[in-house]
């Protein structure tokens, strides 16, 4: 079990989110940089489908009355234990009985995953434990942690072993990387040399609904289409010209043109996205970005 | 322009990438057929369809290449009758604090607000296909004189059920928030309850007609 003593800015339980409901306008949402949530379900023996927790900017004070194994990854949090013991990231750690976890504040970046061992057993709705916030439901009770909250552990699948893992390589001042289109064509020159020459500044991030950007305005041909299906890291620009980059729990549908989408491989650093950082953007083909998804955590058992 | 994959080929000059995993594909008036008859087929490589306003996004499973019968199943004929819906008759309160932009909307298509109101409730609308929030119908069947562009400025909070015309479509809120279309009524039904059996109450391919309480 886990007691919330104290809830951070908003703290969500998380899995891999419930793909193929799109039909029925709820997007897949799930962890938003789902290979370090991954990784954590690891570092703690789980499988990649059992929930944790994902935390932004300010964490939550938990405590385990039965203790617990845990790992973090993501942006590291200053963090600290009861017991006094370091908060490593990355690592399998072994909380003891009655021992609590302090997250308070991301050094830099957004967001970090809580895994526990056996995984955090909320009800699953539409085949997932994520908590979808615009809608209230799933994860638990369908919003962020509160204090008081008691989350329920599910059973261990497998001996526990320390283990330290260690992300891909992503130079975080290096350009977004995106696929470009399907509407790019609906762009004038300015508008595509703005958006592919500009930094541009996070207006509101921590929102997994959208990142707004501010900047050179991408002036475009047509203001409104038909419409279509987008992704999460579909970039839409509205008629003000200033680009939204779609988040893990936007909408399914969307009626601006879409310039470009962040590929998968940077949702990583979308996810740490926070106001007023900078972004740029530079094109990758397809292929190109299909090869970079297939990076993974490089993760060993330690000792 | 989009740059194209080198290694693997894009089956047709519409097809267009969304990211490295979502090809948007034309479906003209036949989205609805197309995506039931590709949601039959059952392509593992596919994680999830999105019907649209014309085009259909498949979201390919990660790593996954496209499909290689994809091209065909595309270009299958498609059953002539597509399967009827169900037809929902969902009770509207027209106007009042839950329809603000009724009485502009009717002004503007030189009606009254009373003969607005039976145009509205006249015709049998099709569900297009759901978005924007879970359970939102895009309701297709909207008599041309009620079109009505969305406002210039989304309100930032639009209760759950209100009745609403964006363009030439009709829908409802099935929860309160943003919006940006214009207003005229509210409905009791509950358009989406993610843990009721069907979660959605409407669903592609199903007809409303809308009766005045």
């Amino acid at each position: 079990m886990i007691e919330v003593l104290q809830a951070g800015l908003c703290d969500l339980v998380m899995d891999r989110g419930r793909p193929g409901q799109s039909a029925l306008g709820v997007p897949a949402g799930g962890a938003a940089d789902p290979d370090a949530f991954a990784a954590a379900n690891r570092l703690v023996g789980n499988d990649d489908g059992a929930a944790g927790l994902e935390i932004a900017q300010r964490g939550p004070l938990l405590r385990f009355p039965r203790g617990a194994v845990v790992a973090l990854t993501g942006v590291p949090f200053a963090a600290r234990r009861s017991s006094g013991a370091p908060v490593a990231w990355n690592e399998t750690l072994v909380l003891a009985a009655g021992e609590s976890l302090h997250l308070e504040q991301a050094r830099h970046g957004c967001r970090c995953w809580l895994a526990v061992q056996g995984g955090i057993a909320v009800p699953s709705l539409l085949g997932s434990r994520s908590t979808f916030l615009p809608g209230a439901f799933g994860g638990h009770a369908g919003r962020a942690l509160r204090a008081g909250d008691c989350l329920a552990l599910g059973m261990a699948v497998r001996e526990v072993r320390l283990r330290r893992g260690r992300p891909p390589l992503r130079d975080a001042a290096t350009p977004l990387r995106v696929v470009a289109g399907p509407q790019a064509g609906q762009f004038d020159d300015a508008g595509l040399a703005a958006f592919f020459g500009s930094a541009y500044r996070v207006d509101a991030a921590a929102d997994r609904r959208g990142v707004r950007l501010a900047g050179p305005a991408v002036s475009h041909v047509r203001g409104e289409l038909p419409s279509q299906g987008v992704l999460p890291g579909a970039i839409q620009v509205p008629p003000d010209g200033q680009p939204i980059i779609l988040g893990w729990d936007g909408p399914v549908t969307g009626g601006y043109p879409v310039i470009a989408t962040v590929i998968g491989a940077d949702w990583s650093r979308l996810a740490q996205l926070r106001t007023g950082d900078a972004a740029r953007f530079a094109t990758v083909g397809v292929e190109a970005a299909r090869a970079l998804a297939q990076e993974d955590w490089d993760i060993r058992d330690l000792g | 322009m989009a740059k194209r994959s080198t290694g693997q080929p894009i089956a047709s000059p519409d097809w267009r990438w969304i990211g490295e995993r979502g090809v948007r594909v034309p479906t003209g008036t036949a989205t609805l057929a197309r995506y039931e008859a590709l949601t039959a087929y059952g392509f593992p490589e596919i994680e999830d369809i999105i019907p649209a306003d014309g085009s259909i996004l498949l979201v390919l499973r990660r790593g996954a290449v496209l499909p290689p019968a994809l091209c065909e199943a595309l270009q299958a004929p498609l059953p002539g009758v597509a399967s009827a819906g169900t037809l929902h008759e969902i009770a509207v309160a027209y106007g009042g604090a839950a329809g603000p932009d009724l009485p502009a909307l009717a002004r503007q298509a030189g009606l009254a607000v009373d003969d607005y109101v039976d145009r509205h409730a006249a015709v049998v609308y099709a569900v297009a296909f759901l978005g924007f929030q879970p359970g939102f119908p895009y309701l297709r069947g909207l008599p041309s004189a009620l079109h009505a562009g969305r406002r210039a400025s989304p309100r930032l909070r639009v209760p759950a059920g209100s009745v609403a015309i964006g363009g030439a479509y009709a829908g409802i809120y099935p929860a309160a928030g943003p919006g940006g279309w214009q207003l005229i009524g509210h409905a009791d039904a509950v358009l989406f309850d993610a843990a009721r059996e069907a979660p959605a109450l409407l669903r592609p391919g199903d007809r409303v007609r809308f009766v005045p309480r």
